[in-house]
C-alpha cells in the first residue's frame, strides 16, 4: 500500500507556482477538458496524487503529457487552483523524475545550473570552431561569388560532430524514456502488459506515431490557433534538425542554388515556420493574455530566446554566405554553433524538449495498459 | 339553536374558477339543498363589495350559516369569519369549499371540474348545518419564565428577558454555567478566545438581580398551561422553592459521543488517540505532547466518527468539519513543521466566514484525504518499529479508489454529538415531543423554529440538533423575544377547536390519558370520568380516534360534522 508524503508538495513547488494547495475536488476542471477520458481523469486525479503525495501513483501518470494546455480547466476554477498550469509542473516534474542522470531537476530549479551549462557547452562550442579551428577565415570567395564556408568548417568534420550529439542526445533520451516505462508500465503493478502486445497492438503504435507527426490531441482542444502555431514551429524545427543532422553535407554547400532548389525552398520554408511560431509563443508569452501564456517559467524564456537566437544567426549565416562576407559568415557560423548546440543538449533529454518523446508514449503506454488484463490490486 | 338558515356563495376568482367551473349552473343547483336560503355567484367573494354581499344577506335574509365555495381556507378564511363577525354572527358558523386549488387550477376538464366542485360544496353546505358558535378565550401570562440548561442558548435567553426588566428562574443540572462552549478555546472561524466570548455573560446571568439561578438542580415536574406553570424545585442542598412561570425555555443541549464502540479507530487502545472534546482540553493545558512525553510528528483528525453512519448517527453533527479545520489551524501555529491530515468524508463549511477559513487552511500545508464515512472507515494499526510514525491509518480516499497508509503520532477523533439521557425526562416534563435521535422538535422546521406545539414552550439551542454557536445565540435571543412579546401581549388566545368529553359516556378506561402529547386530559378521581384542560389541548384528535366508547368529540370539528361532510361528499352524484 503506497504511503502519504507531505513533503511531495515541496519538492513540486519548486518546479513552479501552481495553486494544488486551492483545489478542494470540485471536478470542474475535469469536468471542462476536452482531452479526458475514461480511465485517463485529469487535471484532477493528478492533484489528488499531488495533494497527497503518492509519488509512485504520480511517477506511472500518464496524464499530464495527455494535456495541451488550453487552460479551460484554468479559467473555470472556482478556486483559482490553476490546474492547467499544475500540469504544466506536473511535465516539469516527471521530466525530471524520468531522468536517470539528475542534471533535468537541476535545470529545472536553478538558473545557474541552467546557465553554467549553456555557458561551457557554447564556450566548448567557440573554443572548437573559432580557436582550435586549423582552417580560420577564408577571405577568397568561390566563383558565383560565394563564401567558401567548407573550407573553414569542412562539411564532413562538422557532420561527424552531428553524429556524435545526435548520439548523446538520443542516447540520453532513450535512457530516460526507458525509465518512463519502467515507472508507467512495469512498476504499476496493477496492470500487467504482456510482451506481444508492444508488437501486436497495431492500432497503439500507429496512433502514437499519429499523434508524433501532427499532434493531433492538441487540436481537440478548443482553440485550434496553438495548435496550428505549434505544428508549424514544430515542422521547420524538424526539417532543419532532419537536414543538419541527417543530410548535411546536401544542405552546407559552398554553391549557390537558384532560389527555387529544394534546399534553398525547404531553409526558407523552415526558417519562416520557425519565426511565426516564435514570434506566436514569444509575443503571446509577453502580453500574457492566454492561460497558457500567463505563467512562464525560466525554462520556457530560455526555449523561445535560444530558438530566436539560433534561427537569427542561421539567416545572418545565409546571407553572408552568398553575398560573399567571409569574416562575418565565419562568426555568424560560430555563434549559430554555440547557441544551436547548447540549446539541443540541454533542452531534449533534459527538458522542454523530452516531450516530443513523453508524449506520444505516454498516449501508447496508456493504449497498452488500457488493453492489458488487470491484476487483482488495490483498486477497488 | 334555530333552524340553520344557509347562505351560500360562489367564487368565480376573476376567471381564474369561472373559466374551469360553471359556478352559475352550481350556485343555481345549491339553492335547491335543504335550509338554503340563499345562493349566490359573485367574481370575487374575497373584495369588499363580497363580503358586503354576505353581510348584507345576513341581517336582511336573517342567515345563521355560510358557506363560501372560493379558494383555500388558508388563504380567506379569517377574511369571511370577519364578515360573519361584522354582521353579528359567530364566526365559526362558516365553512369553506375549496374549489380553486383543488378543482379549477388543476383539472383540464371543465365537466369534471363542475361535478367535483358541485360534491365539495354538497359536503361544505352539509356540514355546516352540523356548526355550533364557539367562544375564543384567552388566559393571562405570568410575567416570569424558566429557562432549564444554563449553557449559551439558555445564558443568552435569560440575559434578554432579564434585562428586559422580567424575572427568569435558571435551572442548570451541572455545578457550572456555559454549557459545552465553556470547553472551547478558541471558536471558529475567527479564533475568539473561549474566555473571553463566555466567561463576561456567564459573570452577567451571576450578578443579575432578575434571574435566579439554581445550580446542581433539575426540574422535575412542571403543572399548569400556558401562562399559568408551576413548579417545585430542590435545589442542592437547599429546601423545596416553588415558583410560577408564564413560558418555559428548555436548552439542555447535547453531549459527545464515546467513541469506543468503532473498534477500527482504536480509541482505548492506544495511547495517543484522544476526542475532540478531549484536546480542547489539551490545548487549554497548553500540552500537545504525547503520552511518552514527545511532540507528535503527523497528526492525523478524522472527521465523522460516529456521525453520518447508519449504524452510529444517522445525522451530520453539523460542528465538526469546522472545529477540525481549526485545529489544523491551531495545531499548525503549534508545531510548523508538523505534518497535519484531514481524514474527511465531505467538508461542510457552511456558516459565515468558514469557507474562507477552510480555503485558507488548504494553503497551510494541511493534506486533506477523503473516505466513505458508511462503508469504508479508516483503520488504525501499530507502525512497525522501521517506521518513523506510532500509528499507520490505512483509508481509501474514494476519489482516487485507491487504499492508501497515512502515518500518524496522534489522532484525533471528532466525535458527533448526541442527544442527552435527560432529554427523554425533560421531553414528559414540558410536554414537547422528540425525534429518533431524541432531540426535540420545533413547531416548523423553518417558519417557527424555536417554538413548539406546546404553547407557552420554546426550545432554543442544540437540545433541538446540533448547532454551532452562532446559531445557538440566535435561538436563545429569539425564544427570548417570543417570550417577551407573550408577556407584554398579557394574555394568549387558546385554541378553539378542543377536545371535550361526554361524561355520560366516558367508561373511565383512562386510554385517552397516556395518548395525549400534551398531557392535556386528566381523571376525575371522584366523578370517575376524565376531563380535558381546554388550554392544554390543541385539538390534534388522537384521544377522539382512540376512544372505544365516542365519548370525545372535537368542538367545532365534531363526529357529526364530519360524518354529514363525508357523507355528502360520497354521495354527491347520488344526487
Amino acid at each position: 500500500m503506497e504511503r502519504v508524503d507531505a513533503n511531495l508538495i515541496n519538492e513540486v513547488n519548486k518546479l513552479g507556482k501552481g495553486g494544488w494547495n486551492e483545489c478542494f475536488h470540485c471536478g470542474t476542471c475535469t469536468a471542462t477538458c476536452a482531452l479526458t477520458d475514461e480511465g485517463l481523469i485529469f487535471p484532477r486525479l493528478s492533484y489528488n496524487y499531488l495533494q497527497m503525495g503518492l509519488k509512485d501513483s504520480l511517477a506511472s501518470s500518464v496524464e499530464p503529457w495527455l494535456c495541451y494546455y488550453c487552460g479551460n480547466c484554468s479559467e473555470k476554477c472556482p478556486r483559482d487552483a490553476n490546474p492547467a498550469e499544475t500540469m504544466m509542473i506536473l511535465r516539469r516534474y516527471l521530466t525530471s523524475v524520468y531522468d536517470w542522470t539528475g542534471l533535468s531537476r537541476k535545470f529545472y530549479t536553478s538558473h545557474w545550473w541552467e546557465l553554467i551549462a549553456v555557458l561551457v557547452i557554447g564556450l566548448s562550442m567557440v573554443l572548437l570552431l573559432g580557436v582550435f579551428n586549423p582552417n580560420g577565415i577564408v577571405t577568397e570567395l568561390n566563383s558565383e561569388g560565394g563564401v567558401k564556408i567548407n573550407e573553414m568548417f569542412p562539411v564532413h568534420w562538422v557532420h561527424i560532430g552531428d553524429w556524435i550529439m545526435a548520439a548523446a542526445i538520443g542516447g540520453l533520451l532513450i535512457s530516460n524514456v526507458i525509465r518512463m516505462w519502467y515507472l508507467v508500465i512495469y512498476k504499476d503493478k496493477t496492470v500487467r502488459v504482456p510482451i506481444s502486445a508492444y508488437f501486436t497492438s497495431f492500432k497503439a503504435v500507429s496512433e502514437a506515431a499519429v499523434y508524433f507527426a501532427t499532434q493531433k490531441r492538441f487540436s481537440k482542444c478548443d482553440d485550434k490557433k496553438y495548435w496550428a502555431a505549434h505544428w508549424v514551429l514544430m515542422s521547420g524545427y524538424v526539417s532543419l534538425f532532419t537536414m543538419i543532422v541527417l543530410f548535411l553535407p546536401w544542405f552546407q554547400t559552398e554553391r549557390i542554388h537558384a532560389w527555387y532548389h529544394p534546399q534553398r525552398l525547404l531553409g526558407y520554408y523552415a526558417t519562416f515556420a520557425l519565426f511565426y511560431g516564435l514570434f506566436f509563443f514569444l509575443i503571446g508569452r509577453i502580453r500574457k493574455q492566454r492561460e497558457i501564456f500567463k505563467h512562464s517559467h525560466l525554462t520556457d524564456w530560455f526555449f523561445v530566446v535560444m530558438l530566436f537566437l539560433t534561427t537569427l544567426s542561421g539567416i545572418l549565416l545565409h546571407i553572408f554566405r552568398i553575398n560573399g562576407m567571409p569574416s562575418e559568415a565565419y562568426y555568424s557560423y560560430i555563434i549559430h554553433i554555440a547557441v544551436l548546440v547548447p540549446m539541443l543538449v540541454i533542452e531534449v533529454p533534459f527538458s522542454k524538449w523530452a516531450h516530443l518523446a513523453y508524449r506520444p508514449l505516454a498516449k501508447y503506454f496508456s493504449e497498452l495498459k488500457k488493453s492489458a488484463p488487470r491484476q487483482m490490486s488495490t483498486h477497488g | 339553536m334555530d333552524k340553520p338558515r344557509i347562505g351560500m356563495y360562489i367564487c368565480w376568482c376573476g376567471n381564474n374558477i369561472a373559466k374551469m367551473v360553471d359556478v352559475e349552473a352550481l350556485a343555481e343547483e345549491m339553492a335547491s339543498l335543504p335550509n338554503v336560503v340563499v345562493s349566490k355567484n359573485y367574481k370575487y367573494m374575497c373584495s369588499d363589495p363580497g363580503q358586503d354581499l354576505i353581510m348584507k344577506d345576513i341581517k336582511e335574509a336573517n342567515l345563521n350559516r355560510v358557506v363560501v365555495a372560493a379558494c383555500s381556507p388558508r388563504i380567506h378564511e379569517m377574511t369571511f369569519r370577519k364578515a360573519l363577525q361584522n354582521a353579528g354572527l359567530n364566526p365559526y358558523l362558516f365553512q369553506m369549499a375549496n374549489i380553486r386549488e383543488h378543482v379549477s387550477w388543476v383539472h383540464t376538464d371543465r365537466a369534471e371540474a363542475t361535478r367535483k366542485a358541485r360534491a365539495l360544496i354538497r359536503a361544505a353546505v352539509t356540514r355546516v348545518n352540523h356548526h355550533i358558535p364557539l367562544i375564543e378565550r384567552a388566559v393571562t401570562i405570568h410575567p416570569a419564565t424558566l429557562i432549564i440548561g444554563g449553557g449559551i442558548s439558555g445564558i443568552n435567553a435569560a440575559l434578554d428577558i432579564a434585562d428586559a426588566g422580567k424575572k427568569v428562574y435558571l435551572v442548570e443540572k451541572s455545578a457550572e454555567l456555559g454549557g459545552l462552549a465553556s470547553h472551547v478555546v478558541e471558536f471558529y472561524p475567527y479564533f475568539d478566545k473561549g474566555d473571553a466570548v463566555i466567561r463576561p455573560l456567564i459573570d452577567r446571568v451571576e450578578k443579575h438581580e432578575n434571574i435566579e439561578l439554581f445550580l446542581e438542580t433539575e426540574v422535575k415536574d412542571i403543572s399548569g398551561y400556558v401562562g399559568n406553570f408551576e413548579t417545585a424545585i430542590t435545589p442542592k442542598g437547599g429546601n423545596e422553592v416553588k415558583f410560577s412561570f408564564g413560558n418555559i425555555i428548555v436548552a439542555v443541549g447535547l453531549k459527545p459521543w464515546d467513541p469506543s464502540p468503532l473498534e477500527n479507530y482504536g480509541y482505548g487502545r492506544f495511547p495517543d488517540i484522544i476526542t475532540s472534546w478531549e484536546f480542547d482540553d489539551w490545548l487549554a493545558a497548553g500540552n500537545l505532547s504525547k503520552k511518552n512525553g514527545k511532540l507528535p510528528k503527523n497528526i492525523a483528525i478524522i472527521h465523522c466518527v460516529g456521525s453520518r453512519n447508519s449504524k452510529y448517527h444517522e445525522y451530520c453533527s453539523r460542528i465538526c468539519c469546522m472545529v477540525a479545520i481549526k485545529y489544523a489551524n491551531q495545531l499548525r501555529s503549534a508545531l510548523p513543521d508538523a505534518n497535519i491530515y484531514e481524514l474527511y468524508a465531505d467538508i461542510r463549511a457552511i456558516s459565515k466566514g468558514c469557507e474562507e477559513l477552510y480555503a485558507a487552511t488548504s494553503r497551510k500545508r494541511v493534506m486533506f484525504i477523503m473516505f466513505d464515512q458508511e462503508h469504508d472507515l479508516p483503520e488504525i494499526i501499530k507502525a512497525d518499529a522501521s517506521d518513523s510514525c506510532d500509528m499507520i491509518i490505512r483509508v481509501k480516499d474514494t476519489r482516487i479508489r485507491k487504499r492508501v497508509e497515512v502515518p500518524a503520532d496522534m489522532v484525533i477523533l471528532m466525535v458527533s454529538m448526541e442527544a442527552r439521557q435527560s432529554a427523554k425526562e425533560v421531553s414528559h416534563t414540558v410536554g414537547v415531543s422528540l425525534d429518533k435521535n431524541h432531540f426535540f422538535i420545533e413547531k416548523h422546521p423553518k417558519l417557527d423554529p424555536v417554538a413548539t406545539t406546546t404553547n407557552g414552550v420554546y426550545i432554543v439551542g442544540s437540545c433541538q440538533g446540533p448547532k454551532d454557536l452562532p446559531d445557538c445565540v440566535s435561538q436563545g435571543r429569539a425564544a427570548a423575544a417570543r417570550v417577551l412579546g407573550s408577556i407584554s401581549r398579557g394574555t394568549a388566545h387558546v385554541e378553539v377547536t378542543t377536545a371535550y368529553i361526554n361524561p355520560a359516556l366516558c367508561s373511565a378506561c383512562r386510554m385517552c390519558l397516556d395518548i395525549c402529547p400534551y398531557t392535556a386530559i386528566s381523571f376525575d378521581e371522584s366523578r370517575k370520568v376524565s376531563g380535558v384542560n381546554e388550554v392544554l389541548c390543541q385539538g390534534c384528535g388522537t384521544c377522539v380516534a382512540l376512544c372505544r366508547t365516542k365519548a370525545i368529540n372535537i368542538q367545532g370539528c365534531s363526529n357529526d360534522q364530519l360524518m354529514a361532510e363525508l357523507k355528502a361528499l360520497l354521495l354527491s352524484d347520488a344526487g
